[in-house]
């Protein structure tokens, strides 16, 4: 089962679109299961919030085994610099366990056309699928058409897909297919 | 950057190269709780030395714990060595790592039983660089075509096994860890590295080669029997030519290496050397004309055979085609 959990205020419609392309995509159940205040600690000096912080300090949701939670926010998320610097952030999981989040900062606005509503909705379910394939135990992918490649790369299209490429696909079937429930 | 090199020239050069580093070579210096990377298996946990009694036999086995899974693992005390066992890459490494993936890269290797074959003895005997290499190459060639099944499959294990031993070896979670690896195989636009030197490539121990004939085999093959003296080519002669080349370009090496004293003498030999294969050779650079001429004469043979025969399969009704069949030929010869 997969539960979203959302931090800020997320549009309706986008969150019904969302939960169905999740359970498309990975044939579990999807639902919203509310919502959480964004924790204090997770907070930082520059106004952006600390992806790890917070997954570790969002207050608790009573799942079951097997269960993924994903958290969406509206703040900027941010990740400790590594030895090349700091990586940009449009969401962290914690690999092969049950915690993700992504954040809409970065997606393109919303606006109030057909167009951009549509574009901002894919773009939304694609970074999801990117956090809960990580879930999965899927490693990024370097075919720029699979959702599982780097949203920061320079090689993905402007409006990318929201699909996962065969490899992916089968790699996440397998290990749902393995999972204790 | 050029990709990583080519196996290690010298065949019997397997003891001499580098371990990698921080590889364990004497099971004393195991201690519970050490995080060690298993080749291919991943980064696990020391847990104990324990004895067990197998088939007979009391072996000592030292029991470990595959953190990512939790998997137990028992290695024979005596075998700990040769498989490679090692530490977890220290920071200093770990950083020539990163300065590895984000340095350019435009040379993968396009022979894919040469990639592959290369790419398994990375992982297994490359340490950290080696698994480096592999994500790198393979990622770098995916962006020329896409990869097949089988080393899709490859890149994928060897970006987790590079995944989890960053995320040990930096002490950051795996998803973190990965996003450091990609930042530096995929920087975003505008990203600019200050990029120290790459570490030196792995080199590979060399693999037994297939044994080719050698010349005396070469001399009993029984060329002498496929007719080709009928040709009019003297078989002992370009044989000898080879030869001669050989040895001359021997002379040239030993004149090269030689001392100015020696050179007199030397090099005196080896205008002898050279003198007397270089007659074959002007023989055979002579000879290319009883070639020149029997090729065409075996063309006439061939083309009036055809002429003759065209008129056959004709009805002969039809005795106007003759141009036809002198067109024909004539379009051959182009083509030759």
């Amino acid at each position: 089962m997969i539960r979203i959990v959302t931090l800020d205020r997320v549009d309706p419609t986008d969150l019904a679109f969302l939960t169905r392309t999740l359970y498309q995509a990975f044939g579990l159940g999807t639902e919203h299961s509310g919502e959480r205040p964004i924790p204090a600690g997770a907070e930082r000096k520059d106004g952006r919030l600390d992806a790890i912080g917070l997954l570790r300090e969002v207050a608790p949701l009573r799942t079951f085994a097997d269960d993924k939670v994903l958290y969406i926010v509206g703040a900027p998320l941010a990740l400790p610099a590594g030895p090349l610097g700091e990586p940009p952030c449009w969401g962290f999981a914690e690999y092969n366990k049950d915690r993700a989040t992504i954040t809409t900062h970065n997606l393109p606005p919303r606006g109030v056309t057909e167009t951009s509503i549509e574009n901002h909705r894919r773009r939304l379910a694609r970074e999801a699928i990117h956090a809960i394939g990580h879930l999965w135990d899927l490693h990024h992918c370097y075919d720029a058409r699979c959702a599982m490649h780097p949203s920061w790369s320079t090689s993905l299209a402007p409006n990318p897909e929201m699909d996962l490429c065969a490899f992916c696909r089968e790699k996440s079937e397998r290990k749902i297919r393995l999972a204790k429930t | 950057m050029r990709g990583p090199p080519a196996r290690h020239p010298d065949d019997n050069a397997r003891e001499l190269l580098p371990a990698p580093e921080g590889i364990i070579s004497d099971a004393d210096q195991l201690v519970p709780g050490d995080r060690v990377v298993y080749p291919n298996q991943g980064v696990c946990e020391v847990v104990g030395v324990e004895e067990k009694d197998i088939a007979g036999q009391k072996l000592q086995l030292v029991r470990m714990r595959r953190e990512e899974d939790g998997a137990a693992v028992l290695v024979p005390r005596n075998k700990l060595t040769s498989i490679g066992l090692r530490r977890v890459a220290a920071g200093a490494q770990m950083e020539g790592v990163f300065h590895y993936l984000a340095a350019q890269f435009d040379d993968p290797e396009l022979d894919w039983k040469v990639r592959h074959r290369d790419n398994a003895d990375r992982l297994i005997a490359g340490g950290v660089l080696g698994v480096a290499e592999v994500v790198k190459g393979l990622h770098s060639l995916s962006r020329l075509r896409p990869l097949p099944a089988k080393e899709r499959e490859q890149y994928d294990n060897a970006r987790h096994l590079l995944v989890h031993e960053v995320a040990v070896s930096l002490n950051v979670p795996p998803g973190l860890a990965e996003d450091y690896i990609d930042f530096a195989l995929m920087p975003p636009a505008g990203a600019k590295f200050d990029l120290k030197p790459p570490p030196k490539p792995v080199l590979l121990p060399s693999r037994p080669k297939k044994k080719r004939p050698t010349t005396e085999d070469e001399g009993d093959l029984g060329l002498g029997d496929l007719g080709l003296g009928d040709l009019g080519i003297d078989l002992e002669g370009a044989i000898e030519g080879g030869e001669g080349a050989a040895a001359a370009e021997g002379g040239e090496t030993a004149e090269a290496g030689a001392e100015p004293a020696e050179g007199g003498a030397k090099e005196g030999e080896g205008a002898e050397a050279e003198a007397a294969p270089v007659r074959p050779r002007a023989e055979a650079r002579a000879k290319p004309e009883p070639r020149a001429e029997k090729r065409p004469a075996k063309k006439p043979a061939a083309k009036p055979a055809r002429k003759e025969k065209a008129p056959a399969r004709t009805a002969p009704a039809k005795k106007e085609k003759p141009a036809r069949a002198e067109k024909k030929p004539a379009r051959k010869g182009k083509k030759r």
